[in-house]
Parts: structure tokens; sequence; C-alpha cells
């Protein structure tokens, strides 16, 4: 069931699947501030692929998270649609979509089991099943050993780990990750980064990621969606042909650099 | 809903349209004898009363802001050098401060009637009762504001050779004037609420003996014209601490948690 | 102002709870001792050793036991009051943001009041009786009970929401299974503050007008230079409002880290 379904039949990277498709279509947002409107993003087209991997980079203030929040279904998108799994999304569907948020955001008077099951807890799934899954879940991040532990007794980079087993518990086809190891020192950044790659290779989810980092967004994606700010606007589309099985020490080749360089020329243009 | 608080009167308005509307209660609720007129009296009878027993009331005002005055010395001067001692020695701190606020969880009022054994009715059990009752939570706000001192202005202050005076002078002093102010204004309203709660209790002379007295001859105009003294001379106090504090440049903090926790003693009893 | 956070600095400095004691424990020898070798008049400072026996033997008098059953029956029942009520009202104003603009200023000012002066009014309204007491007690309370009330509605985390929303919590979920949970270190400091402003005012309101209770034998024994009994009182007192305080503190304690 669940996690394990998936883990043991990996589905090839290239689908007509259309269960972990993300169409974004001619969205568009503006919020009213104290001083008037203001367009945060404007006319962002893409349509993302079952299994696929992709980030989102740009500036600060670009939209790139509020992007994101759109296609959870958290906010709604002033003009245009958003279709996940080939339907509409009016509202957060977790059984479609699971979202892994930047400061983790566990609730720290749950242990760390309890926070994974929490998504099925408040859909009433049995005890047992409920139990059986956070423990798949805590077991692929690598955390089996710590499912009684709190928060506050968990390093930065496990608490990340929690919220992605969170995330995962539900088993869903879609996974958003908003800058998720953005608060974590460069050298936890790097092993969190191959680790959601090994994660990802077994489950074969769509990853939609965020952050503002180039390099991590080259060494994780098939594909980096570049915005540029005030409005947001999708200005490139950066196909990753770097082999895979990657690791973090993909980072400083040739061809590695040429992409990081293309990248930083349209974020800068 | 921000949207539409546009069309709803702004609060300003409509909080003054609150107060106006409780005054007026006041007035008629009385006058067309839906409320005896003994529970309350109407508002223009109470403050004619002010005007008519001027001389009387003035006479025993100015008891109590002796009383008054005297104990903010106490209070005030005493919470605040005893808060800058104990919070600026870490062993002090580390001892003292759990014993008071510990002892801040015990109801003071109980210690008038040990107070007015030992010093007589007079005006003497009065301040020394309102300056216990000002001086912890006085001692406790300073306490608190010199730990926050920031350790930098310290190490700096130390490498450049200063004496303990003159780190207490230099340092702490300004670096903890706001929360000394907070403390001050706090100390300051518990002793006008220490000396007229006394003075209610048992005396021959002040506001709060007036109170008590007409309250016994059930005269209730009279009784309501003193209460209403009371509150002018505490807001008075407020507005004339608040006023040194914008003097000083200090910004008020106006935001829950920080008010709730610098007023919490203000209104005891 | 935490147990929790004392640390020693060095190894000669003797740990703060034993050196707190040792404080204790030289304050109670110098109650003990000044009024014994005559240093100050033992009828006005009875020391612990008269303090001490007294205590059991009030105790054992049937009249202080209704009396304390009194004080602890109002003080109860004016809490179990307050703070519902405070807590609801807290919350009606603080999730709308009008009425937070409209009614939050209003609070605080009342809030800042002195709230003794108004004690005469209570016995115009309900005579000299429980329920003057309890209502007296509610009105201390009350307004202590909203602003903090406001201060732990704001310390629920935003994102802790968000996550909710995003594993498509219902709106009954939210409030009991992030809401509540998050305010909860919050609430119980609340509720200890809320209960030393409420048994002040009862204590208060005894002292004033009664005819039985603690607050009124206190006023009795002191009019009556009966200081043994008065202190005895006093330290019942005092003991009861600092045991209750301890052990929500404890609690606090225990979800310390829930504030993260």
């Amino acid at each position: 069931m669940g996690l394990k379904a998936v883990v043991s039949s990996p589905s090839p990277a290239f689908s007509t699947d259309e269960s972990g498709a993300v169409e974004v279509t001619n969205v568009g947002h503006v919020y009213e501030t104290a001083s008037g409107t203001t367009e945060a993003l404007t006319d962002i087209s893409f349509r993302v692929e079952t299994g696929r991997f992709i980030s989102i980079v740009g500036p600060s203030g670009c939209g790139k998270s509020s992007l994101l929040m759109m296609i959870a279904g958290l906010v709604q998108p002033t003009r245009g649609t958003i279709t996940a799994g080939g339907r509409p999304l009016v509202q957060p569907d977790p059984t479609r979509i699971g979202v892994v948020f930047q400061d983790a955001s566990l609730y720290p008077w749950l242990t760390a089991r309890s926070n994974v099951e929490f998504p099925l807890s408040l859909r009433h799934v049995d005890h047992k099943i409920r139990r059986e899954r956070a423990e798949e879940a805590l077991d692929l991040v690598g955390l089996a050993g710590f499912a009684d532990k709190h928060p506050h007794e968990l390093s930065g980079g496990m608490k990340q780990r929690v919220a992605l087993a969170r995330g995962l518990v539900q088993d869903p086809p879609i996974l958003l990750m908003d800058e998720p190891f953005a608060a974590l020192d460069e050298q936890t950044r790097l092993t969190m980064g191959d680790e959601v790659l090994r994660i990802w290779e077994r489950t074969r989810k769509t990853i939609i990621f965020v952050t503002h980092g180039l390099s991590e967004a080259i060494h994780l994606s098939d594909e980096v969606l570049v915005l540029t700010s005030r409005p947001g606007k999708l200005v490139d589309r950066v196909s990753v042909d770097l082999p895979r099985p990657r690791s973090f020490e993909v980072m400083g080749g040739r061809r590695f650099e040429e992409l990081r360089e293309r990248i930083w020329q349209r974020i800068r243009s | 809903m921000s949207t539409a608080s546009h069309a709803l009167p702004s609060p300003r308005l409509v909080r003054t349209a609150i107060v106006l509307g409780v005054l007026l209660i006041w007035e008629i609720l009385p006058r067309a004898g839906i409320v005896p007129s003994l529970f309350l009296p109407p508002m223009t009878t109470t403050l004619q009363m002010l005007v008519v027993e001027a001389p009387i009331y003035a006479r025993h005002m100015l008891v109590t802001l002796q009383e008054v005055g005297i104990a903010m010395i106490f209070a005030c001067g005493g919470g605040v050098l005893c808060g800058l001692a104990i919070g600026g020695a870490a062993s002090a701190r580390q001892i003292m401060l759990p014993m008071f606020s510990g002892l801040f969880a015990v109801p003071l009022v109980v210690l008038y009637p040990l107070f007015t054994a030992w010093f007589g009715i007079g005006s003497e059990s009065k301040i020394i009762f309102a300056s216990v009752y000002g001086f912890l939570p006085t001692l406790l706000g300073t306490a608190a504001g010199v730990q926050t001192v920031d350790r930098q202005f310290l190490i700096v202050a130390r490498s450049l050779g200063a004496t303990r005076m003159q780190k207490l002078w230099h340092v702490y002093l300004p670096a903890t004037l706001p929360t000394v102010l907070a403390a001050f204004r706090l100390g300051g309203a518990l002793a006008i609420v220490g000396v007229v709660v006394a003075e209610m209790l048992t005396s021959t002379a002040g506001i709060g003996f007036l109170i008590s007295k007409y309250r016994t001859l059930l005269d209730s105009p009279r009784v309501y014209a003193a209460v209403v003294l009371v509150l002018v001379l505490a807001i008075a106090f407020d507005g004339l601490v608040q006023v040194l504090e914008r003097r000083l440049g200090i910004a008020q903090q106006q935001s829950g948690r920080s008010v709730g926790k610098r007023s919490v003693a203000s209104a005891v009893a | 102002m935490n147990t929790a956070t004392v640390r020693n600095t060095g190894a000669r400095s003797i740990p703060a709870p034993v050196a707190r004691a040792a404080l204790v424990a030289a304050l109670i020898a110098v109650w003990q001792v000044a009024p014994t070798v005559g240093l100050l008049d033992p009828r006005l400072l009875p020391p612990p050793s008269v303090v001490g026996p007294m205590i059991v033997q009030l105790f054992g008098e049937a009249g202080f036991r209704g009396h304390l059953a009194t004080t602890l029956l109002e003080t109860l029942v004016a809490f179990l009051v307050s703070v519902p009520v405070g807590f609801i009202m807290a919350i009606l104003i603080g999730e709308n943001k009008y009425a937070s603009d409209i009614f939050k200023p209003l609070v605080f000012f009342v809030f800042s009041i002195p709230k003794s002066i108004f004690l005469p009014l209570f016995i115009f309204a309900f005579g000299i009786s429980f329920h003057q007491k309890v209502a007296f007690g509610v009105f201390s309370t009350l307004f202590i009970v909203m602003m903090l009330s406001f201060a732990a509605i704001e310390s629920v985390r935003r994102d802790h929401l968000v996550v909710a929303r995003s594993y498509g919590a219902t709106r009954m979920q939210t409030v009991l299974r992030v809401y509540l949970p998050g305010m909860t270190p919050v609430l119980l400091e609340a509720i200890r503050v809320s209960m030393i402003f409420n048994f002040t005012g009862i204590l208060l309101a005894e002292m004033y007008a009664s005819r039985e209770g603690l607050g009124n034998v206190i006023e009795q024994w002191g009019q009556g230079f009966q200081l043994d009994r008065l202190m005895a009182t006093i330290v019942v007192i005092a003991a009861i409002a600092i045991v209750f305080n301890e052990t929500i503190r404890a609690l606090e304690s225990r979800c310390e880290h829930w504030r993260e």
C-alpha cells in the first residue's frame, strides 16, 4: 500500500500519466495594499509532466512562493487556471499534493511520528494504518529511530526530513517544496539535496521545488523555470541535461557552470 | 474583510460612539427610573457633587496626593534600585528573581491589617502599604530590563576599563531607561491604587476614606464623584509618564504581549 | 525569571536552589530570633514558633475552616466565570480585525484603570453577599484574562495554520488541533496571572465589607490586635497563592519548548 506500492514500481520519468501533471495557464496575481494594487505575477504558463523534477528560481519578491501556494490551492490566482492531476484545484487537496514549507513548520507539541501522522489523522485514517504509513515515511527519509522525538530535540536538517515525510505520507503524486533548505547550513543543504534526489528516484513523484539557490536548482532538477520580479514573469525554461543519478558533486563541472551562467544572465536581465 | 471595512465607519469613530453611548446611558437609565439612582446616580448629579463639595474633595485629595507622592518615591525608587542591583549581578539574579516572582503571586492586600496594627491608621500605614504594593512589580520590571542589556555593550565597556559605577551609569542606565520608565509607570499606578485601597479599608482621611464614608451613608452620588476623581488621578499619572516617555524618544510597543506583560499588575486589586 | 535558565557560572558558586533555601531559612531565623531576644515586640511580630502551632490550631477550628471554604468557593466560582467568559470574548474580538481595532484599545483602557475603587458600586448593586464578592472577583479578573487571551491568540504561528489548511483541516480541526495546543503555553500563563487578580479581588472584597471569609477574619484580627492569628492566616493565604502559582508554572515549563 501507499508508499511501498510506488516504491516497488517506479514509473518512467516521461509518461502520458496525468495523475502527477501540473498545468499552469495564463496565471496572474494581483493583491491590494494600502497604496493600491500590486501586480505580483503576470501571465505565467507552463506544464510539468508526471514524475518530473522542476525548480523555480528568481530574485526575492518575484512571487515564486506565491505561485507555489497557488499550485497548492492555498491561494486563488486572480487570473488564469491551475490544474493538478488533470483537475482544477479550488482548495488544498492533500491526496493530490503534498507541501513542504520553508521552516519545517512542525507542531512542537507532537512527536516526529505524530507530526507525520497529522495529515492522516485529519482524515480519520485508522490508527494502525496511520502508524504503519508514518513509520514507512520516516524510514524513507532516514529517521526511523527518531519517531518519538519532539521537534525541539531534532536538528534543522532532521526537522526538514520530518516535514518531507509528512508531505509524503499520503503518497500524493505531486510534492511542492517551498525553499525547504533555505534555513539550513551549507553542508546540510547539500546532503539534503542528495536525500531528496534519492527519495525522488525511489518514488518518482512530480516535484516542484522553489529556491533562490541556482546551484541547488541545477543540482536537483530536470528543468529550471526562471522568474523575474515586479511583476513576476516566466522568462526562461532551462533544461538541465546533466546525467542522472546525480549527487552534489555535479556542481563545479563545466556544463554545470554553463547552465548556471545562463540562468544568472536571465535573472539579471 | 479588508475590502468591506472601507464601507464601515472608522474604528476610532465607533469607539468614540461607544464611550459617548456609555455616558449617555449613565445619564438616562437612572433618570428614566430604569435603574434605581442608589445603584447609579445620573452622570450630571455625580459631576455636580464635585463642584458643590469641591472644598471637601480638595482637602482629602491633598492627603491622598501626599501619601501617593511619598509612596512613589519608596516604591519606584526602591524598586528601580533593587531591580538594577539584582538584575545586574548574575548570582543575585539567579537566586532572588525566582523568589520575587513567586512572591508576586501573593495577594499583598492581606498585609494591610498587619500594617495598621503596627503603624496605626494614619498616613504611615498607607504609605508603607502602597510602597510595598508598588515595589515588587517595579523591581521585577527593572530586573527584566537589565537582563536584556546587550552583552556587547558590556564587553565594550569592560574593554575600555569602566568601573562598576561607570558601567551602571553609562551602560545599564541608558540601556534600561525604557524598562525603568515602564516600571515607574507600573509602580506609580500601583502606589495610587495602594493608597486609595488602604484609605478605603481603614483610615480617617483621603479620597478612599470619602468613598467608604459615603458608601456607609448610602450617598451614592458622592461615592461616584470620588471614584471619578481617583480615575482622573490614575489616568493623569499614566498620561504624564507617557508624555515623559515620548519626550525621551522611547517608542511605545503597543502590540499584544508586551502590553500585557508590562502592565500585568497595573490593575491588581 | 525562569528557574530553567539558571546556570552556574563557576565551580565555586553554590547552586541557586541551595542558596535560595538558605536565604529563606535565614529570613525565618531572623523572624524567630528578633522577637525572642527582645529586639522586636513579640506581640507585634509573633515568631514562627508561635505562628506555626497557631496554623495547626486554626485548622482545628470549625469557624476558620468555614471561612477558608467560603473564600475558596468564591474564588473558584469567580474564576470559573471570568476565565471562560474573558477567553471567549477575546476570541470574538481577536478573530475579526475590525472588532479588534475597535475594542482592543477599550479593553486595554479598562484593564489599566484601578478596579478596587468600584467595590462600593458592587455593594450598591448586590448588597453585601456571596454574589457581590463573586461579581467583584469576575470584574477584577475579566480584563486581564482578555488581555492575556489576545496575546495567546497572537502566539499561534501563522505557518502552523497554513500547514493545517494545506492538509485539508476543517475549521473545527484547526481550532482543536492547532489553535488550542498552540496557545497552551500562553494560556497557562493567562490562568496563572488571572488567578492572582482573582484571589486578590475576592480577598479585598471580603476585607472591605463582609461577614465571612478569610479577608474578613484578618481584618477583624488586625483590629483586635490578635496578631498571632493574623500572621497565621496571612501565611496560609500566601501558601495557597504560591502553591497554585508554582503548580501552573511547572506545567508552563513543561510545554516551554512549544513556544520554540
